[in-house]
């Protein structure tokens, strides 16, 4: 798993079936990295998260039908931007 | 295998139910700089030297095959000399 912090909302009004009604946010990582990850909990923009990647990304999405490959699994309680930079 | 580092604790109270109430760690790979987040069925304190297996069997690891895991720790390893990448002697 990742740290990553959310940058924004993201909006695809035409988008997989398997990925509808899911919400999507842009992460960046700690080198400024922007990825797109699906969202089950409703992480708000300038939370740290832990991301999920690779086959158990499907599985923390709530079904492994779902087409992502980056699932965001927990907001971070107590984090700071100089741990996450060093 | 990842040889990692355990740092310390991570505290994620709202998280998706199926990672249940696992302890999740902050550890650093050796050779990189960057820090990753592993779950910890082994039971770690910071410093550790640990080896970590990622992809599919980090959800084996993890106890069954629908824990969302892509990190899990599997064995600390009793002792490790950094300065030579070795398992010392004794």
């Amino acid at each position: 798993m990742q740290i990553q912090r959310v940058v924004r909302d993201l909006v695809t009004t035409k988008r997989n079936f398997w990925l509808s009604a899911k919400a999507l946010r842009v992460v960046e990582d700690a080198a400024g990295n922007l990825e797109v990850a699906l969202d089950p909990i409703g992480a708000k923009p300038g939370d740290f998260v832990v991301t999920i990647g690779i086959s158990a990304a499907r599985i923390a999405a709530g079904n492994p039908k779902i087409t992502t490959d980056l699932t965001i699994g927990g907001i971070i309680d107590h984090w700071d931007e100089h741990r996450w930079r060093d | 295998m990842k040889i990692c580092q355990v740092e310390g604790t991570l505290v994620a109270t709202a998280r998706i139910s199926g990672l249940q109430n696992r302890r999740l760690l902050v550890v650093k790979e050796r050779g990189s700089s960057g820090k990753q987040v592993a779950v910890d069925p082994v039971g770690c304190k910071p410093g550790d030297w640990v080896i970590a297996v990622g992809s599919s069997a980090a959800r084996d690891a993890a106890g069954s095959k629908d824990y969302p895991s892509d990190l899990t720790i599997v064995g600390i390893i009793d002792y490790w000399d950094e300065a030579t990448g070795r398992e010392q002697a004794s």
